[in-house]
């Protein structure tokens, strides 16, 4: 196939409709920066969830060896784990448990902390210093006097932490974030769409001459879409781009400069995070200008 | 080449049939003149032919194949065997004489160095040697129709449909226009020709199909143009 014709037209038709290409892509960088943004919220709230557990979780610490609590009396035997276990278990009100070790606490403290502080000779702590816990789920938020009474009395039991008020308010903004950043997005995308729609009609419009006679002399459709499939592709690479930066510069302002190093009480997304909102946004971006270039040439430029 | 089957088309919210129950055959290689007043079907056979519209009922065929059951991917490839010449030329203004023309052939796929040696070829067949350079607007029409010919024939389609190519032009140019399709017939190219234009009909002495609201009430061989019946 022969492409120098595509490519000269890719190039007229960027520049013919240069305003209604910079809607486009202003709109797209809008609409998928806040997309982004919703995918990282999402993220930080399960990576506190990690942490510290869900709104349905309390935390049962178990004794450990030179224990803070004077009922411990050394670290939690396995009978004494399978008397807590047998407990909760029975307990009406408990959806889930499970048991956290030493070892899974330890990692969480060095994620939060940061591993360096745990190297070398001198380790401010190690894995023998993190208590053993128990996870537990209530079935619902508010029925959790019936588990604790039952729970703070055993043997090997040294504290029960509800974080559930203080956690409450904290998930509950970082849902509000998520969700209006996810519908002020939907409303932008949506205005993509018409904007993206609007583009092609505008250059179907002016090329229909051309258009009409590839039609006649037996240009494949392919052949015909194929300027305005570029074009589609080029704004939302664009789009895509601005965007990815508009992230990159939150990630490193809002979370890595100020968040982390400021509210360090709890993990916050890093790279790995960034670069599932940037996978997110890398395939909505082309898919919102493609599936309506699609369409819109099957209608305009029908054989 | 061209055959009709008791070809109905009916537009959607009209009382009448843009064609009514049309039964033609057209032979490799034949000169057709497709007459009739405005409104009595022509354009809707040559559209039926192109495949640009498909009929209410009946079957086209075309170089052996009943088009209205092609795929319509297969459209294209299909559409490459025929050559399409039109009353007000078609020409793309911001493209020299050569580009026009090659344009036919650039957007199939051919490769350039077959382009530059087909284009001038074509050209010269259609007497416009010299003038590849020239802008569709610095020509007379005559000449515009001669390129937008050239661009029709340059990819040697088997079959030729010029609607009403001689409506523009005055009739000296007219003749002109006719030899030269007269002379593509003549490789072989089977010629279907809607128009208006009784002078050339009758001239030409070709086989005529006569049309009157969607119906077939002539075909002669070496007919004219106002034959009384």
């Amino acid at each position: 196939m022969q492409l120098r014709y595509v490519f000269s037209e890719l190039g007229q038709g960027l520049r013919r409709n240069l305003s209604m290409h910079i809607a486009v892509i202003l709109t797209l960088f809008v609409s998928l920066t806040l997309v982004g943004l919703g995918v990282l919220l999402n993220q930080q709230a399960d990576k506190a969830a990690q942490h510290w557990g869900s709104q349905l979780q309390i935390t049962v610490w178990l004794c450990k060896d030179k224990d803070d609590n004077p009922a411990c009396t050394g670290e939690v035997t396995d009978a004494q784990k399978d008397a807590i276990a047998a407990e909760v278990e029975k307990n009406p009100e408990v959806a889930d448990y499970r048991f956290e070790s030493k070892e899974e606490a330890f990692e969480k403290v060095k994620e939060l902390l940061g591993p360096e502080k745990f190297d070398g000779p001198n380790p401010a702590a190690t894995a023998d210093d993190m208590p053993q816990s128990v996870w537990i789920t209530l079935k619902d938020p508010e029925q959790y006097q019936g588990i604790t009474s039952a729970v703070v009395g055993l043997d090997g039991v040294s504290g029960i932490r509800d974080m559930r008020d203080v956690l409450k308010p904290i998930y509950g903004s970082i849902n509000a974030l998520q969700w209006a950043a996810l519908a002020t997005a939907a409303f932008l995308v949506f205005a993509a769409l018409l904007l993206v729609g609007n583009t092609i009609r505008l250059a179907a419009f002016a090329r229909r001459k051309e258009i009409g006679i590839m039609r006649l002399v037996g240009a494949s459709t392919l052949y015909i879409a194929l300027p305005f499939l570029l074009e589609a592709l080029v704004t939302a690479i664009i789009g895509v781009a601005l965007a990815g930066g508009a992230l990159a510069a939150f990630m490193y302002f809002g979370i890595d400069q100020r968040a982390a190093t400021g509210l360090a009480f709890m993990p916050w997304i890093g790279m790995p995070e960034y670069v599932v909102a940037l996978m997110s946004i890398a395939i909505l971006g082309p898919v919102l200008t493609l599936l309506p270039t699609l369409v819109l040439t099957r209608k305009y430029l029908k054989v | 080449m061209i055959r009709f089957e008791k070809v109905v088309k009916a537009y959607p919210g009209q009382t009448h049939s843009a064609l009514d129950n049309v039964t033609v055959d057209v032979e490799k290689g034949e000169f057709v003149f497709l007459v009739g007043t405005s409104g009595s079907g022509k354009s809707t056979f040559l559209r039926l032919v192109l495949r640009e519209v498909r009929p209410t009922s009946g079957r086209v065929y075309v170089a052996g194949k009943e088009i209205n059951r092609l795929a319509s991917w297969k459209v294209p490839r299909m559409r490459r065997q025929i050559g399409t010449v039109f009353q007000d030329f078609r020409l793309l203004n911001n493209k020299t004489v050569s580009e026009n023309v090659a344009f036919a052939l650039q957007v199939i796929g051919r490769s350039r160095s077959e382009i530059n040696r087909v284009v001038p070829e074509t050209l010269e067949l259609v007497g416009l040697e010299g003038k590849g350079d020239r802008m569709p607007d610095e020509l007379s029409g005559g000449e515009q129709q001669r390129v937008a010919i050239a661009r029709a024939f340059v990819n040697r389609p088997m079959i030729l449909i010029a609607d009403e190519p001689t409506g523009n032009l005055d009739p000296t140019t007219s003749v002109g226009i006719m030899k030269l399709l007269d002379r593509i017939n003549r490789t072989g190219t089977t010629v279907l020709m809607a128009t208006h234009d009784a002078g050339i009909v009758d001239q030409m002495r070709k086989r005529v199909i006569e049309l009157d609201s969607g119906r077939l009430v002539r075909d002669q061989a070496q007919g004219v143009y106002g034959f009384q019946h």
